[in-house]
Formats: structure tokens, sequence, C-alpha cells
């Protein structure tokens, strides 16, 4: 209980924090708008849907750290993951064509609050990518509010490269690790 | 490479034995122990002798002896004989000088002895070791040293610590820790400490979640972390002989990852709000003091040059995550790694030269060094396999940094030129991040 009042809380935060800045776009990375149309580092193919496990919408997904602690493995909502290339945050055609489908579904679920994990893939600094994690999450974010979603249903978070889908080292299962996941928060239940 | 050849032979055969060549807390040092193909030093590390009547001395004998042994070799500068080529019996012959037959140990190509006695009363021991040159025939030193017989490791350590600094002019390293992260205990990332023969280990967290990029204050007593226990990451500040702990958290946003200044007086940390990293100081109770980076990118790893003015850093503000040193009055940023499109984790030299850090070459991680002054980087490391989070041994001579070379990752230790690598854990599970302390008393 007190885990899930600070989350909310952490929420609110997040949205004080980006309503004073104005929630400016993050481009800091060069010309992101064309990165999928001429990458230096060109997006590989997704792997297939096949790896992650079949979504019943029913299925109450919880935080990534969550699913760590109580061992199970990652289950997915209704909302689809993004996937990133290596070292980049910008969004990828693709990226930004699920992005609207989950915008889509957050718009017919308008009560629904999600948070917005930012994951790496293995290589690379700890540190660093955690950082990377963090704007991985907002650039989804930042999507999404472009796309009409209220800026005070989303929250984010970063888990770096710590807590990775795939264990295996080659570019389809870091393919997988490079990505934003979407966790419908619970509602606070009425006490 | 012909200069220093002949100053490694003239080091260690013209003049082995130079005492004290320089006082203590310089940061220069006098001479490398160059150990290259044959020219390593080649010693003997008697076991010690049993001076009372103590029980368990059998562990006591070969345990010192077989501890020097190991830190004199992972320094890469040593050929220890073989204790099975030893002529005397360490039990019968004497251990101080004209108590023993230096043919002994010249004949089978000993130029230097280790040799020395103990005396268990209880939980407790005295142990006295000596230096020996066999050339020359003479003791170069000698140490007396008390403690609980099952720190006796330590004693060792103090013991290879003093013939480095017979050889060299400056202590060796072995009397120290290693801070890291491990999922030996499961799917967990937790935080272990251990001497660096893998002695004394313990968990220092054990919470079952994420806890990353531990780091000593300089006195050796602390360790700072970033952790995930409660939900989102930040700072705590762990004191091992108490266990009391500290948390630091931002007002906005989270921590990412934090470093003690040399002085203990501030803390350097990476605070990510918005999605954006950037580097603020912070008083020694987690007040912040002032923003030391405002760009909306990425900006973290901060590590403090050994006066604590600089500050070397990652940037990605030209689009790729590169090496930076920062001026902390002035705040002034220069870059300092231009080759390669991802160098990362800079660890700052204590001898304040030279700045190591994780490169990416092809689609490898390999470990560099580059002047503080930028040029050239000197790239440790073959890419056949990833290293990464270098960290240096409080001398400057070593640095130890985690590769998966042998499938998972390990921790590994190696010169500081990139000689002689050695692995130094092998747990179940990925132990990376690796935090050197500073020497312990």
């Amino acid at each position: 209980m007190a885990a899930m009042y600070k989350m909310v809380w952490c929420g609110v935060m997040t949205i004080f924090i980006f309503a004073g800045l104005g929630c400016a776009p993050s481009a800091s990375k060069p010309d992101p708008s064309v990165a999928s149309s001429a990458p230096a580092k060109p997006p590989e193919k997704r792997p297939g849907e096949g790896q992650r496990s079949a979504t019943k919408e029913s299925t109450q997904e919880g935080s990534s750290l969550d699913q760590l602690r109580e061992g199970k493995p990652p289950v997915s909502g209704p909302l689809k993951d993004v996937f990133f290339g290596f070292d980049r945050y910008d969004l990828e055609a693709e990226a930004r064509s699920t992005l609207k489908a989950n915008a889509d579904w957050l718009k017919k679920n308008p009560a629904a609050r999600i948070e917005i994990e930012g994951h790496c893939d293995e290589r690379g600094t700890n540190e660093y990518n955690l950082a990377l994690g963090a704007k991985r999450a907002q650039a989804a974010k930042d999507y999404l509010v472009t796309l009409g979603i209220a800026t005070e249903r989303l929250s984010t978070i970063s888990y770096g490269e710590e807590i990775p889908v795939c264990k295996e080292q080659n570019e389809s299962c870091w393919r997988q690790n490079r990505r934003a996941r979407f966790v419908i928060i619970p509602s606070r239940p009425a006490s | 490479m012909m200069v220093k050849f002949v100053f490694a032979i003239l080091w260690l055969v013209m003049q082995p034995w130079l005492v004290h060549a320089q006082p203590k807390g310089e940061t220069g040092v006098r001479g490398e122990i160059v150990g290259q193909g044959g020219l390593k030093f080649p010693i003997a590390v008697s076991p010690l002798k049993n001076l009372g009547t103590g029980a368990d001395a059998a562990r006591l004998s070969e345990g010192i002896a077989d501890t020097i042994v190991y830190d004199l070799d992972l320094s890469g500068w040593f050929k220890v004989v073989d204790r099975a080529a030893y002529i005397e019996n360490p039990q019968k012959s004497g251990v101080t000088l004209g108590s023993f037959d230096f043919k002994d140990w010249s004949t089978i190509g000993a130029e230097g002895l280790v040799k020395g006695g103990f005396t268990i009363q209880g939980d407790d021991v005295a142990v006295e070791l000596r230096l020996f040159d066999v050339f020359q025939s003479k003791e170069r030193v000698g140490k007396r040293y008390v403690g609980r017989v099952k720190d006796y490791r330590r004693i060792a350590h103090k013991f290879a610590d003093e013939i480095i600094n017979q050889f060299t002019g400056v202590p060796g390293i072995f009397n120290t820790r290693i801070a890291y992260v491990s999922t030996s205990g499961g799917r967990f990332k937790e935080i272990h400490v251990a001497h660096l023969d893998g002695s004394e280990k313990f968990q220092l967290t054990s919470n079952r979640t994420i806890n990353l990029s531990p780091s000593w204050t300089s006195d050796g007593k602390s360790v700072l972390y970033t952790s995930y226990k409660d939900r989102n990451s930040s700072l705590y500040l762990f004191e091992l002989y108490s266990g009391k702990e500290v948390k630091f958290a931002p007002r906005n946003g989270r921590y990412l990852g934090g470093k003690i200044s040399p002085d203990g007086q501030f803390i350097a940390a990476t605070v990510e709000t918005g999605g954006n990293s950037n580097i603020i100081l912070l008083d020694r109770n987690g007040n912040l003091i002032r923003s030391l980076t405002e760009n909306a990118g990425i900006e973290v790893s901060p590590s403090w040059s050994p006066d604590g003015r600089q500050l070397a850093f990652v940037s990605d503000r030209t689009g790729s995550p590169q090496v930076y040193v920062l001026d902390v009055a002035s705040q002034k940023a220069r870059r300092i790694t231009y080759s390669g499109n991802y160098n990362t984790s800079p660890e700052w030299s204590p001898r304040g030269d030279r700045i190591a850090y994780t490169g990416r070459v092809g689609s490898r991680f390999a470990i560099f060094t580059i002047s503080v002054d930028g040029g050239e980087p000197r790239k440790l490391t073959a890419e056949s396999a990833d290293s990464e989070d270098p960290t240096w041994s409080p001398d400057g001579r070593f640095i130890a940094f985690s590769s998966n070379r042998a499938g998972k990752y390990h921790l590994y230790l190696m010169q500081a030129n990139g000689e002689n690598q050695r692995r130094l854990t092998g747990s179940g599970g990925d132990d990376t991040k690796p935090s050197w302390s500073p020497r312990l008393e």
C-alpha cells in the first residue's frame, strides 16, 4: 500500500516537473526525425512477436521491478513495447505506429494511467544506460502527448540494462531489450 | 621500450633493494618492475615456521605463504619459484639472517626470499616476516605483525605491499578490497565486497532488487551505491563498520549514480529529471549546492580528479557519448575523447595523469586510457570479448575491470599498461562494475 502510494506520488511529481519544463520534445540527437529513413545503424528487423508471450487482456502486468522481485517472466498488457536502435532514443517509423496504437487504447480507456519504462540492452555502461533508458521512456511519453494523451496520465522510469527480457548475447535479443514498456498503474483502491 | 628494458634490468639487478627511495605520499613512482617475458624477478616464498606450540599451524604456515605468493604473482612483476623445488625444511631451518643457508635458495634460482615465523596464542597470532636478498646474502626488511588468527591473510597482504615498496618505493595495493555488483545470488543485482584474492567476501546489500555502481569514500570506510530498493533509483551511503546507511533522493527526479569527492565533503551526483540527466554538486548531507551541467541530453558518470578540482564525465551533447573534463569552479568542460562513437564510464587515475574508460570498438567494448589532456587513447583489452567498467588501484599501477571473455562477466585485473591480465572472480553469476578501495589500515 505504501509502495502504491509512492508510485502515485511519483507520477504526480513527474507531472509537476514536466509542467514546469513545458514538455519540450527531446531532440538532442542529431535529426531524430530522419533517423529512420537514413540511420547510421539501420533498424534491425523486429523479432517475431512469438518471442513474447501472447497477451490476455485480463492479465494484470506489474512493473518490471515487481516482476523481477516475484520471479515472474515479464507479462505484456494491452500496450505494446516500442523498440530502439543501439544507443538511440529517437522513434523509428514502426515505433511511432506502435505508439499510435497505444494512444488509441489509452483514448478508449480514459481512466487508465500508465508508467512508461525505458530499457536498454546489456552492452555499455550501466549508468549511461540508466540515462539512455530515461530518454527512451521520455521519447515515448512525448510522442503520446503529441497524439493527444494527457501528460498527467503518463509517468516514466528507467531500468537501464538491469531488467532484460532476453538474456542471450545476440542482436535479436539485444533488440528486444532496447525497449519502452507500458505498464498500467493500478488505480488506488479506496481505503 | 629499450630504455625501459635497460632501466628494468638496472633496477632489478644493479640496485634492486633501494629502500624507501622516496617519501610516502608522493604520487610519482621511481621505478617500475617491468614484468615481460623473462624479466620477472625470481623470488621464493617459504612456508612459515611455527615458532610456538599452537595448533592449526599448518593452515597458517602455508596460508600466509600462499597469500604472499598469490599477491606477488598477481602483480605480474615476479616469478615465484615453485614450492616443490625448495630444498630446506621450513620447520627446521631458521628464519633470521645466519640461521639458514642462502645456497639452498640461490641453487633453485631465487634472487629474493621471503621467510617468516609465527606464534599462535588463542585467537591471536604474532607473525614476523623478512625479505632477503639472496645475491647479497642480506636482509632487506623485516616486519612484525600482531592480529587475529582469522585475519592472517591481511597480514600477508600487508607484507606483500611492503615487498612491492622495497622494489618500487611505493607500497603495493594488496591490502585493499573491491566492491562490485554480482548476480551470484540469483536474478538480483547485489553489492558484494571482497579482497583481491576473493577472501573475506561478504554481501553488502541483500534487498532483492537492483543495486548498482558502488564507489568508496576516500577513507575506505563507506560505500556509495545506487539502488532500486525503494522502487525509484536513489543513492545510499553505507558505512561498513557500523552498518549505518544514509539515503539521498533528489527533490525532483532520480539519482542514477554518484561519487564522493576525495576530501569527503561533496558528492557529484547524476540526476535525471524529465528524461534529461545532468551532474550536480551536493554536500555530504545530500543538499544541493549547484548544478554542474545543464544540458537537454545525457550527462552522467562523474569521476573526481585526485585534487577534487575537476570531474571527468560522459556527455552525448555532440550526438554520441564522449568523455569530458569539467573544472568544478568555473564549470567549463572540455572534450577529451575523439576516437569512436561510444566512450563511457571514465575513471580518473589516482596519479592524476590519465583517465580510464570503456570504448566501443566495432561491436565490442574495450578498456582504454587517455591522457587528461586528450591525445591518442591507449587500448588495453582485446575486442575478442567485451571489457567494461575500469577502476584504478589506489597507486594507479593496476586497473580492475569486468569482462565476458570467459562467458559470463567476471572481474579481471591488469597492469595499467594492459599487461598481465588475470581473472579475479568466478562466481556463478555475472560480476560487474568493480570499485577499488583505498588502502586499508
